[in-house]
């Protein structure tokens, strides 16, 4: 099986009126020198004669063994197996969806069929979001928020009816629960069609190299300031700011390098678990214990840190120091200067049961402890799993292991030599209600 | 194993003459006895060529637009039917290659099309429905929608068709329009076979199982553990011997006493990839099966489904369909470049005593 001359394949989906027409004739029309095919519902309205367009019905086949993974669309074996018998093949086929379609089953036709998988290679998925209405769409209907999760790029459109506040804050929430795709926005899917097309999104290597921070693991704090501290009395002073509370762990004994920053912050981690103490304004901050500090009077607020031993200092803020113009003065009422400070990629406050879930780590993996994990989550949990894909470091093998998945299926293979590059691992998961804690535990035992 | 090689003319295949045709040689068959053989292929093109020379005698270009999908040959051997992705059917004569009737039956594509066994109706699916049509081309019947498109179609008797698709198989009278038995099974159901007396009906899901059902009794069985799916299934003439695809080896099944629950298989080996092709020939426990290797291989099969190849030789590309000339001394291979390949079937235990060169004539005149 020759792999790279397999056609890729564009799945486009999203709820009716947001746009899929719009945006299949933009590409169809645009000079881009691909002989395209289109497999449409039944219902659709292309009409286009540049490209074939195949009307077929969504025939969703369920199969004995009661697999949800099994679950494939028999139309699209039945026609792509058949349009790819022609000699003159087409370059690329966009399969467009149904409104209400779970694109679970689009995405596992091209898994678990062995003359499709041979002849085509999932390019990615595009879902396409009418910016005015997938707030109410996603409160009403489970299909809306698995085209979000499945998504290589999500397309919000018609972005003209929106404010800008409201589309921030839309994106910040399908960002929530899909941290792996490209938010792109647009009017009337007026995107350039290489944000569409040939995205190589289930390569996971391009993935990377066009969004490297994706894989940063969220933390419960967005800022850190290191303060060098001597013996004496320090006031924290917050201005008004958006939150009525904050929680923070001043962490004594704080180096300034970032190794140290995160390592305090993985520590932070654990400590942001347990319950805060509640302390309001004058009261008096523990040192390295999850605090909870009540904003809520009006005006300016004070707390107070007592140090007995001179040293460096991080503050772990779950907001940033310029939200309430955070500051820490001394005894005589100079401000101290921050000596380092970082930010922190904010985990999401999820109201939303899906969301993304990553796990970085440097090392080896066992191949059989891995193994092991792996059969465990995805039989226990790969009902809930939407997407997933990474790289694994495996003891013993000179080549990076690449996978990706869909649900249970798992798909993965050998691929570059690890050569002089430090061995590491980036796994991303999609899913419903998945723990990240405990499977990153899992994952860490793992390890070599 | 016996040490055949593919793509050395040993065994009982002798080369007779190879052709090509335009596209990807989708379907085809025997016609006027065995004296000619007719091709359709995805570019919607139809050939007829002389069975003895190889010589094409007609070529029709473009036919269907879109390609053809599926041929069925009269029972009489002197017309055929072709269906294509233009939702039409043809009615040919065969020997001139001249369509004598045109039938539109639907807005899909039209994927399958087969005569009944006394040639009076001919049947087609197209999505969801399946219409038989007199000699005529008039339509004597349309069946209400399918749970999902009709996957296969096959006549029991003369006034009776078999159709399956999701979960399904349904026996109608086309005449009366009635339903007179339905076997259900959640499964996607991408391929059907009868037993010759109609009794046995037996369907290859997309879930890599085989399933069956006795329509006598009711009584179905599945046969699992194939790794892929069996698209390719076919019965003896004496309806005792399955051979079923779905992965590189044939499985062949023995229906002979309390078969084939509970028994074990024969289990041929020889195909490189995936099974794409099977047929029994006329008469004799003698199977041919195709692949995506190129390979074609004939094999000879004991009672118990057990075998050995007798024949085997390399096409080059995947092989899509095997027909056994009507008196089963010649076997025609239709393959994915376009190449059609016929070769008389030799006496077994080795070669022929006067091989032939292969001649090769081209469709296209050039």
């Amino acid at each position: 099986m020759n792999t790279s001359r397999r056609v890729p394949v564009t799945i486009l989906t999203g709820f009716l009126g947001s746009g899929k027409t719009t945006l299949l004739n933009r590409i169809l029309t645009e000079e881009h020198g691909k002989r395209i095919a289109v497999i449409e519902n039944e219902y659709g309205e292309v009409g286009i004669d540049q490209a074939l367009v195949i009307n077929a019905d969504e025939e969703v086949f369920e199969m004995s063994n009661g697999c949800i993974c099994c679950t494939v669309r028999g139309d699209l074996i039945r026609v792509l197996n058949n349009l790819n018998k022609r000699r003159d093949k087409f370059d690329y086929v966009l399969v467009e969806t149904t409104g209400l379609a779970d694109p679970g089953p689009v995405a596992q036709t091209f898994f678990m069929d062995d003359e499709l998988r041979a002849e085509y290679s999932l390019d990615g998925i595009v879902t396409l979001v009418d910016a005015a209405h997938i707030n109410q769409q996603l409160g009403r209907s489970k299909e809306s928020t698995e085209q979000i999760a499945f998504a290589d790029v999500l397309l919000l459109n018609k972005t003209d009816l929106v404010n800008g506040e409201a589309l921030d804050s839309l994106e910040a929430r399908l960002r929530g629960m899909n941290r792996m795709a490209r938010v792109v926005r647009s009017e009337r899917a007026n995107v350039p069609v290489d944000t569409v097309l040939d995205l190589g999104a289930f390569n996971l290597n391009e993935v990377l190299e066009r969004r490297p921070t994706f894989l940063e693991p969220e933390y419960p704090f967005e800022w850190t300031g290191v303060y060098s501290l001597d013996a004496g009395r320090y006031e924290l002073k917050l201005a008004e700011g958006p939150d009525p509370a904050m929680s923070l762990i001043v962490v004594s004994g704080q180096a300034t390098d970032d190794a140290a920053l995160r390592e305090g912050a993985e520590w932070c981690v654990r400590e942001y678990a347990e319950p805060a103490e509640i302390i309001q304004p004058g009261g008096e901050i523990p040192f390295d214990k999850h605090v909870n500090l009540r904003l809520d009077v009006p005006g300016s607020k004070s707390f107070f840190l007592e140090v007995d031993t001179p040293g460096l200092f991080g503050l772990y803020a779950q907001h940033l120091a310029e939200e309430f113009q955070l500051h820490l003065r001394n005894a005589d009422g100079a401000v101290v200067p921050v000596k380092a400070d970082r930010t922190w990629v904010a985990q999401h406050e999820h109201d939303d049961e899906v969301g993304s879930i990553s796990i970085e780590r440097d090392g080896d993996c066992d191949p059989q402890r891995l193994d092991d994990w792996l059969s465990k989550l995805l039989s226990e949990r790969g009902v809930d799993i939407f997407r997933m894909k990474g790289f694994i470091s495996i003891a013993g093998d000179s080549r990076r292991f690449v996978f990706q998945g869909v649900h249970m299926l798992f798909d993965g293979q050998p691929e570059r030599e690890w050569g002089d590059a430090p061995r590491r691992n980036q796994l991303v998961f999609i899913g419903r209600n998945l723990d990240g804690q405990s499977m990153r535990e899992e994952f860490e035992a793992c390890l070599v | 194993m016996s040490g055949l090689k593919a793509g050395s003319p040993t065994g009982v295949l002798d080369r007779g003459w190879s052709a090509t045709v335009g596209d990807y040689a989708i379907a085809g068959g025997w016609v006027l006895g065995g004296e000619a053989l007719v091709v359709g292929d995805a570019g919607g093109g139809v050939y007829g060529f002389d069975g003895r020379s190889g010589a094409a005698v007609w070529e029709r270009h473009e036919v269907h637009e879109g390609g053809v999908l599926a041929m069925a040959i009269h029972p009489s051997g002197t017309a055929f039917a072709t269906a294509g992705q233009d939702g039409r059917v043809l009615i040919w004569s065969a020997a001139e290659g001249q369509v004598a009737r045109s039938i539109d039956v639907g807005s899909g594509w039209v994927e399958n099309v087969s005569w009944s066994p006394d040639g009076q109706l001919l049947a087609a699916s197209c999505s969801r429905q399946v219409c038989a049509y007199d000699a005529d081309g008039a339509e004597v019947w349309r069946s209400d929608d399918h749970p999902s498109t009709v996957s296969a179609i096959a006549w029991s008797s003369i006034k009776e068709l078999a159709t399956a698709c999701y979960g399904r198989v349904s026996f109608f009278n086309p005449s009366t329009g009635s339903l007179r038995q339905k076997m259900e099974w959640q499964g996607s159901l991408v391929s059907m076979v009868l037993s010759p007396n109609g009794d046995i009906v037996v369907c290859g899901s997309q879930d890599n199982t085989v399933h069956f059902w006795r329509r006598s009794t009711e009584q179905d069985s599945m046969m699992s553990g194939y790794p892929g799916k069996p698209s390719a299934l076919a019965f003896d003439s004496a309806g005792t011997l399955l051979a079923t695809g779905g992965g590189e080896a044939v499985t062949v099944w023995s229906f002979r006493g309390k078969g084939p629950e509970g028994t074990r298989p024969g289990v041929l080996e020889f195909h490189q990839e995936s099974i794409t092709t099977l047929t029994f020939a006329p008469g004799v426990r003698r199977l041919a099966s195709g692949a995506r290797d190129g390979a074609v291989v004939v094999w000879s099969l004991q009672k118990n489904g057990n075998g050995s190849p007798i024949g085997a030789e390399d096409v080059g590309d995947s092989v899509a369909e095997l027909y056994w000339r009507p008196d089963g001394d010649g076997l025609a291979a239709l393959d994915a470049q376009g190449g059609v390949t016929v070769w008389r079937i030799g006496p077994v235990n080795g070669r022929t005593s006067r091989p032939r060169a292969a001649q090769r004539t081209s469709s296209s005149g050039g």
